[in-house]
Order: structure tokens, then C-alpha cells, then sequence
């Protein structure tokens, strides 16, 4: 499977000089964008609110340097589509907003409020706003929540780092996730290839009823939600379902040390750890950014890019995204920027299946990929239903493996849009 | 600043490709066809090389001819070739070996649409046409120069009731024995066999499900088991013909029905049929059914609700 | 449409047997030697040139409800005259096409003919039709039977080929080998009719049997 690469596992993050300017997105999360509440010209400072959450499913923003509002463009930083995206111009001073306080909680009433004012969402990559997701309906019965730690994906080392490095925020936000929401378990779940996170971990959860870390054999998707839950619960999440209909809640693990730390000092989620790596960058390391900051910065302090540099990822090389410049900014979910050149960048060219099955008998969800390329290419929206292609998580396992190096994940995520007739 | 590569995730792609699975298959066959020429002499790589040679061509010449991709570097008509020449007695006639090729590579590959797009093994189904098309000459197996013993191979001692005249259980094991070209080493083929498992390029489903079920089988019927499974082209279609990629189902659940399934019919044959050997008919008949066994099999996505009928 | 078209039709462009797969029964039966294949085929020629005259003097009095029982009728009483002529004079051709001869009165070219051409056009037109359709079955069965029985056999004709006397393919002179024959003109058919027979393809993979296994047919 996949290849490991946690080059820089034993990289201690390091904080990049303030950026001159950051680029923030409103929407950094699923859901509605949040509503700008500043304009052009005002001052901010680190932490101050410029972005409210305008639904339910949506996450405030904060500024993350101080300075002033510089412009406000009308497109998304990332995918070129329309939104709202402010600049801010950093002074240098990082000085802190006078409102940040410390949030003591004492039910889940303001747990649930301080966690939505922290700003956080699914820091693992999916971007779901936490406070939703934790707002469980009424009646729900929760018998594990799983503190995601498995971080599968090749090169990234960002949520290692959290718990090694905030061993003591991860833990305290598990304990106030057991206080409020009330799990029968709460399993932190780490792949083997985290050795330190582990054992500091596991000394902490020695003798607490109910708490304890699961370890995960290191095998990509390891962190996909319901792969997770399968493997640590041997729960099936059926088709359709939530992971709390099977009494589970999948929470990464450097959302809940942001959660901690914003009750514990009141700041709220303003800049974060980045693994930047890459077969192009020079001083492969750990850093942290203000979200906000374009990528250019980052690569920069990590020693600048090879000349050869033809691809840039947002996130890891199994899921994440290419883009097109280093303007882009780092954003809430962006836990890797990695470089790839020459040839480990370029896309090899298809030549025709030769129906080894790999795909198959790798796919993390038991699909048939395939046979899912074969319906797509003859547009059998039936046959691509009875192959419930619905149910594929876009791990790209499939194309990783491929021999014949056909596009498989793009086909899936092309398939489902036809299944769902968009 | 350079222009950067924009493409779909996944961003790394594993080694494997196809070519060096096929490659790889090559490598596991030159044990074969190394056992091949000491048991034989020079002509069964004369044989071979015929084979190859023309396989190649005539996958070079079709698509040239036809103005599609050539692809002949993907190495696999290379093993047809091999592959076709290993099913085939020593001392066959070479125009014969070249239409066996065409056969294979035209008929049942190309016409089908190429790699991956065959619905039967062509290496198989050329030894069958050449088998009903040439009967004299696919059933003269000519003496063995390390020691000349008899002249039939030994499916066709048991068939005829001649056991007396069986080679002993090393000589089916090394494979000095009569039979076609790469048949007849099982030592040499379950090296192949093994290198192919180390190599992940098969799984162990389809060789071990196919020859366990001609294992059983036999015992249950009584005709000397140990001895069946060195003989004729059990080994060889096993570990090499029955695992082609297009022509086996890509379940697992499908490789050992599969598997069974060729194990079976290989049984019926020897034991009742007109034919001594059975191997290839078995291939060929449960090649035709791999559609089905795909879909019988199809796996049971993690969660998916069954559909209701 | 000018006469020689419509005698010219029959034998590429909408050649029975490789363009609309029609009589293609007798067409791999009696094709292993060009002989039997030209007997086949002009015994075919004759009966539909037959059917074709009478149906088409008939069109106006054959009522359209029963017209099919009507050409069978028709086309059984021209296969017995037929089948006696041959049996009294050409002896062992009749020997050879055995069963396929009084087959002939179910032949689909004699009732696709019959319902396509001669049921809606004049006599002369029918008889060209007739004509050319049997020519272009004739040489269908002889193109095959050739390739059948120089490859399968060594001979033309019953007359020994040097050289490939002595190297038979003898898969062509079986069932095998006659829809290899057959499936290789009709490759050809198709390139030379630009793609006439190409047609047929939309309906080929959904009739396979496989269809739905193998999920390339419409039925999945």
C-alpha cells in the first residue's frame, strides 16, 4: 500500500515569520460561507472576529495577523469560484485582540457555544464545522467517540506533531469530550508508525475508566472515518446513515486540542501546524502558519523550491488537491503543502485495464472499482448503482495501485455525480 | 515560475506497471523454458523463439495495419508466445507453431480489442485449434535425447492402462519425461510459481483452489493423485495460463470458484473423456464463464444495504 | 432505382449472408467444399427466382393477413420441384447438402425477399432482385467454402493445390473454422460496403446471452 514518507515526523513545528499579508477565505468549511463583519480599512487584531457563522453549519472567522483590512475580492483563494475573501495587511506586531478571555465551560450547553466560537472545523481535511457535529440529536445514544490520530496519508506529520508536541491540550479536550457529550468510550486511535504520540498518550490514559488509545497497523485510509470506525469498533456504518446511528463520533485530534486551548486561553483558531514536504522543497519541516498566509511563504522559509518543482499539493498526495500558483493561502483544513517535482509530479498515461483486480481486492470499502470504470465509461447510471458507487470515499487507493495507471479515483468522483444526475 | 502540473488526486502512483508485471511473468517462465531446452535440446527454444518472434509480429503488424496504438511494449504478446510454445511437442512443425501464434494474437487478442480485452486465453485457445487442426502432429512427442523411455506421455500410459511403463515420481518431478515443451518440469514451473507469488503478480487462489481440487479429486477417484498433479499440463496451466489477468475473475471469492471449477472439469476429462489431458479444455470452458462468476461474486460494499429485488 | 442497382445490390452492398446475416444455417453447413457450395447456392437461386416471380404476379391477390403461410406454401412446392430435380439428376449433391436442401423453404433470404422486394414491385424488378440476391448468396458460399477448403483441405474444386496438400489447417473444414471463415468476410463486407454492416453491430452485443454479466448489453 501507500508508502509512508513521514519524513518529517521528528520535525518540532517552528513558526514562520508574520506574513506582509494574508488572504482569508469566509469559507473555509462545508457549509454556508461566514458573513465578512469587517470592511475595508478597519484594524484588526490577532483573534478578532471578522467572519460570523450566518447557519448553523457554518464557522466564524478570526484574523490572524494584526494589521489592516486591506481588500475584500469576491473569489474563493483555492478553487477560483465566487466567495467572499478578505486581505488583510499585517503590521508585524501580532498584537492580540483585547476581547480573547479564557472560556471556562461547566455544561454542554457552553461547551457546544465555546466550541463554535473557537473557529474549528474538521481539521483532518473534511472541514465540517465541529459544532454541529457535535450537537447530537436528541436521543442519541454514543458509546465511542474516536479521537482520529491515524493520519494515514503519506508526508503528513502535522496531527503527529499535535500530540506530541500538545499531548496535554489533546488530552484535556478528550476529557471535556467525555465530561459533556458522554461516550461509554473515548478511543484515541493511532497508526503503529507514531511511536512517541503512543506512548505519551497511553501513560495519560493508564487507569482512566473509559479512555484508551487504540493502535492502528499503518496502512492508508487507516483515517477514514468509517474505516476507522469499522476497525476500531467493528461497526458497520450502513448506507445513508450518520456514524452517531452506530453510536460514534469521529473527531480528528488537533480539532480537539484548538478546542482545548481555546477554552484554556481563549484564542481561537487563527494559525496552524503544516507539514511542508516534497520531493522539490529543500528543508522538508513542520511549520506554523496564520491561516491565511500564502504557501509561498511557507516554502520559503522551508529553504525555497527546487527549479524543477512542477506540481504543488494542497493536503496529501492521496486526496489532496493540485493547484495551479503558490498565492494560494494556507486554510483551516490545509495540514500539508508539498512539492513534487519532475517526474514524481507528472500524471502517467493510461494504457487499457488489464483486469488484474487490485482494486478490488484493495478497495477499503469492498467496491469494484473496475467494474465502476466500466459503467461510468458506458454511462450505466443502473449498473453504476448496483456497484454503489456512492459509497466510495475517493481514498484513491484504486488509482494508486492501478498497473495500467487509469484515472480510477477521478472516475469515481465523476460517477457519482452522474449517479446523483449533476 | 514554471507552469505546475494541475491533475487528479491520487499524486503517487505505485512502481507496478503494466509492463513490469508482464516482465515479471517472462522471468518466472525462464525456469520453464531453461528446463525446457536441457529436457529437449535446442529446438525447443527454436520453438520458442518462433513463437515469441511471431507473436510479436503479428500484434506489431495488426495494429500497424489497423492505424491503432502499438503496444507491443507492453511485453505480452511475448508471453503469449512463450506461453504457446510450452504447450506445444518439441517437435512440431515451425509453420504450425507461427498459425498457432496468429491464432492467438489475431484471433483472440486483437480482434477482441487488444490487452485486457480477451475473453479467453489465447495461448490456450490456439493450442485447442491447433490441437483439432493439426492431431498428427500435436500428438507426436518426439524422444527425449537425455533417455529414451516410451513415446506417449504418461496421461496417455494411463489412458491406455499402461502403467507399467509410467516414468518414476523424480523424473515427473524434474521433468524428463514426454510432453509438451514447458510442461514437463515441475520443479521449474513451481519456482515460476513462486516468484510470481513473491512478486504479488498472482494470488494464491486460483493455482492452489485449481490444483487442490484436481488433488482431491483423483485421490477420491483412485487414480494415483500425487502422480496426476505432475502430470500433463496441470502445473503449467495452474500457476501460469489460468491466472491471466483478463480471462480469471478479480474477486477472490471468483478466483477459487474459478479455480474449482477448472479443477473439476480437468478431472472429468482425464478420467472419462477421449481426450488424455483436459487442462486446457477445463481453462478455455470456465474462461467463458468469468463474466458471470465476476457477478455472482461482485463484493458486498462496507455498508451497502442490499437492494432489494 | 436502375435495374443493374438492384441486380448490383445483392451481391456487396446488401449481400444476404455477410451484410445482413441471413441464411447463414446453410451457409456454414454446406460450405466446407466450393462444390457443394455452388450447388447450395444456385438450388437457393433457383427458388428464390421462383418465389420472387410468382409472389410478385401475386401481390395484389395474396391478402396481407396470411401473406407469410402463403410464401411458405409457395416456397415449400418450388423446394420439392427443386429437391426431386436434383435428387434425379445431380445425385450426389443431393447426397452432400443432404437435410439443407428441403431446409431451403425456411430459408430467411427466400422470405425476407419475398416481404422486402417482390411483395411491392413489378415482375421484372423481382426477378433482378431475385437474380442478384442469389448470385450474392452463391458467391458468399463459395467465398467461404474457398477459404475453407483451400486452407482445410488443400483443394479447389476437388482439384489438389501443391504445397497446401501437404499443410492442412484442418480446423476449417470444421464448424470452428467455418465461422472464422465467415467472420473474416464479413469483416471485409463491412470495409467494402463502408460500414453497411456495421449496422447490424447496434444490436449485436445486446442479443449476446452475456450481456447482462458482462454488463456491455443494454439489459443491465
Amino acid at each position: 500500500m501507500a508508502p509512508h514518507r513521514k519524513h518529517t515526523a521528528g520535525c518540532t513545528p517552528l513558526a514562520i515569520p508574520v506574513p506582509a499579508e494574508v488572504h482569508i477565505p469566509m469559507s473555509m468549511h462545508s457549509g454556508a460561507p461566514a458573513n465578512l463583519i469587517v470592511g475595508v480599512g478597519d484594524s484588526v487584531t490577532v483573534g478578532q472576529l471578522i467572519g460570523e457563522a450566518a447557519t448553523r453549519v457554518c464557522s466564524p472567522v478570526h484574523a490572524s495577523v494584526s494589521g489592516q483590512i486591506k481588500r475584500i475580492d469576491t473569489y474563493d483563494p483555492l478553487t477560483g469560484a465566487p466567495a467572499v475573501s478578505v486581505r488583510i495587511a499585517s503590521d508585524g506586531e501580532q498584537t492580540l485582540w483585547e476581547g480573547l478571555t479564557p472560556s471556562p465551560v461547566t455544561n454542554l450547553a457552553e461547551f457546544l457555544a465555546a466550541v463554535q466560537a473557537s473557529g474549528v472545523v474538521g481539521l483532518g481535511g473534511a472541514g465540517y464545522p465541529t459544532a454541529p457535529k457535535l450537537t447530537l440529536k436528541e436521543g442519541t445514544k454514543l458509546d465511542y467517540i474516536l479521537i482520529n490520530g491515524a493520519e494515514c496519508e503519506p508526508y503528513i506529520t502535522s496531527d503527529t506533531r499535535t500530540m506530541v508536541d500538545h499531548t496535554a491540550d489533546v488530552w484535556a479536550g478528550a476529557l471535556l469530550l467525555k465530561e459533556y457529550l458522554g461516550p461509554k468510550n473515548v478511543v484515541i486511535c493511532i497508526e503503529n508508525n507514531k511511536p512517541e504520540a503512543i506512548q505519551k498518550l497511553e501513560a495519560l490514559c493508564a487507569g482512566v475508566q473509559g479512555m484508551r488509545v487504540h493502535v492502528l497497523p499503518s496502512l492508508y485510509p487507516q483515517g477514514e472515518r468509517k474505516v476507522l470506525v469499522y476497525n476500531v469498533t467493528g461497526r458497520i456504518v450502513p448506507e445513508g446513515a450518520r456514524l452517531t446511528d452506530v453510536g460514534c463520533i469521529v473527531i480528528n485530534c488537533t480539532t480537539v486540542a484548538v478546542i482545548a486551548q481555546y477554552i484554556r486561553t481563549g484564542l481561537p483558531l487563527v494559525s496552524r501546524c503544516v507539514t511542508v514536504d516534497g520531493s522539490a522543497v529543500k528543508h522538508p519541516q513542520n511549520v506554523i502558519a496564520p491561516i491565511g498566509t500564502p504557501i509561498r511563504n511557507l516554502f520559503e522559509f522551508c529553504g525555497g523550491l527546487k527549479d524543477d518543482v512542477k506540481k504543488i499539493i494542497l493536503g496529501g498526495p492521496m486526496m489532496g488537491a493540485a493547484v495551479p500558483s503558490l498565492d494560494v493561502p494556507v486554510v483551516k483544513v490545509t495540514s500539508a503543502i508539498l512539492a513534487l517535482s519532475g517526474r514524481d509530479a507528472e500524471a502517467p498515461t493510461p494504457s487499457a485495464c488489464i483486469k488484474c483486480g487490485r482494486c478490488v481486492a484493495q478497495c477499503p470499502m469492498n467496491l469494484m472499482p473496475s467494474f465502476i470504470e466500466d459503467a461510468f465509461e458506458r454511462k450505466k447510471v443502473e449498473l453504476l448503482r448496483t456497484h454503489k458507487v456512492n459509497l466510495c470515499v475517493e481514498c484513491g487507493c484504486c488509482a494508486y495501485l492501478c498497473p495500467s495507471k487509469r484515472p480510477l479515483a477521478q472516475v469515481m468522483t465523476l460517477s457519482k455525480k452522474l449517479l446523483w444526475g449533476e | 515560475m514554471t507552469r505546475m502540473i494541475v491533475s487528479f488526486a491520487p499524486h503517487i502512483r505505485e512502481r507496478v506497471t503494466t509492463s513490469r508485471i508482464m516482465l515479471d511473468v517472462i522471468i518466472a517462465l525462464c525456469p520453464a523454458f531453461i528446463a525446457a531446452v536441457l529436457i529437449f535440446g535446442p529446438r525447443a527454444a527454436l520453438v520458442t523463439g518462433v513463437c515469441v518472434a511471431s507473436c510479436v509480429f503479428f500484434e506489431w503488424a495488426y495494429q500497424k495495419l489497423l492505424k491503432k496504438t502499438i503496444t507491443v511494449g507492453d511485453f505480452s504478446a511475448v508471453i503469449t508466445g512463450m506461453l504457446l510454445a510450452f504447450n506445444l511437442p518439441v517437435g512440431i512443425p515451425l509453420w504450425q507453431a507461427i498459425f498457432g501464434s496468429g491464432v492467438a494474437i489475431i484471433l483472440v487478442k486483437q480482434l477482441f480489442g487488444g490487452i485486457g480485452k480477451n475473453f479467453a486465453n489465447p495461448a490456450i485457445t490456439a493450442r485447442i485449434v491447433m490441437f483439432i487442426s493439426f492431431p498428427a502432429a500435436m500428438a507426436t512427442w518426439a524422444p527425449i535425447p537425455v533417455d529414451a523411455i516410451s513415446s506417449a506421455t504418461p496421461l496417455e500410459l494411463i489412458q491406455r492402462g499402461d502403467l507399467a511403463a509410467l516414468p518414476g515420481m523424480w523424473d515427473m518431478f524434474i521433468g524428463t519425461r514426454m510432453g509438451s515443451l514447458g510442461e514437463t518440469s515441475a520443479l521449474a514451473l513451481l519456482i515460476g510459481g513462486i516468484y510470481l507469488l513473491a512478486r504479488r503478480v498472482i494470488t494464491w487462489h486460483i493455482p492452489v483452489a485449481f490444483i487442490g481440487t484436481v488433488f482431491v479429486l483423483t485421490a477420491l477417484l483412485g487414480i494415483q493423485p500425487t502422480f496426476q498433479l505432475f502430470a500433463g499440463g496441470l502445473l503449467l496451466g495452474a500457476i501460469f495460463m489460468a491466472t491471466d489477468y483478463p480471462t480469471s475473475p478479480q474477486t477472490r471469492t471468483g478466483r477459487i470458484i474459478f479455480g474449482i471449477g477448472c479443477g473439476v472439469l480437468t478431472v472429468i476429462i482425464r478420467a472419462w473423456g477421449a481426450y488424455p489431458e483436459g487442462v486446457s479444455f477445463a481453462i478455455l470452458f470456465m474462461n467463458v464463464l468469468v463474466p458471470f462468476i465476476n457477478k455472482l461474486t461482485m463484493t458486498k460494499p462496507l455498508g451497502g444495504i442490499k437492494k432489494k429485488p | 432505382m436502375s435495374k443493374l442497382s438492384i441486380f448490383m445490390k445483392g451481391i456487396i452492398k446488401e449481400n444476404p449472408v455477410l451484410v445482413f446475416a441471413l441464411g447463414i444455417c446453410p451457409a456454414l453447413a454446406v460450405s466446407s467444399q466450393a462444390v457443394n457450395a455452388v450447388g447450395m447456392g444456385l438450388a437457393t437461386t433457383f427458388v428464390l427466382l421462383c418465389t420472387n416471380t410468382v409472389i410478385s404476379l401475386l401481390r395484389k391477390v395474396i391478402p396481407d393477413k396470411v401473406r407469410i403461410p402463403c410464401y411458405i406454401v409457395l416456397t415449400a412446392a418450388f423446394v420439392t420441384i427443386t429437391q426431386l430435380i436434383v435428387k434425379a439428376y445431380v445425385h450426389p449433391l443431393y447426397l452432400a447438402l443432404g437435410i439443407f436442401l428441403p431446409l431451403i423453404t425456411v430459408n430467411c433470404i427466400i422470405m425476407a425477399r419475398a416481404e422486402i422486394f417482390a411483395k411491392k414491385n413489378r415482375l421484372f424488378d423481382s426477378v433482378i432482385d431475385a437474380l442478384g440476391m442469389g448470385l450474392g448468396f452463391t458467391l458468399a458460399l463459395l467465398a467461404i467454402a474457398s477459404i475453407r477448403e483451400i486452407f482445410g483441405n488443400g483443394t479447389w474444386f476437388g482439384i489438389e493445390l501443391p504445397v497446401l496438400a501437404e499443410h492442412n489447417i484442418s480446423i476449417f473444414m470444421l464448424a470452428p473454422g467455418g465461422f472464422i471463415a465467415f467472420g473474416i468476410l464479413v469483416a471485409i463486407a463491412n470495409k467494402v460496403s463502408n460500414g453497411r454492416a456495421a449496422k447490424l453491430k447496434e444490436s449485436g452485443c445486446a442479443r449476446c446471452p452475456a450481456a447482462t454479466a458482462c454488463g456491455k448489453g443494454g439489459a443491465a
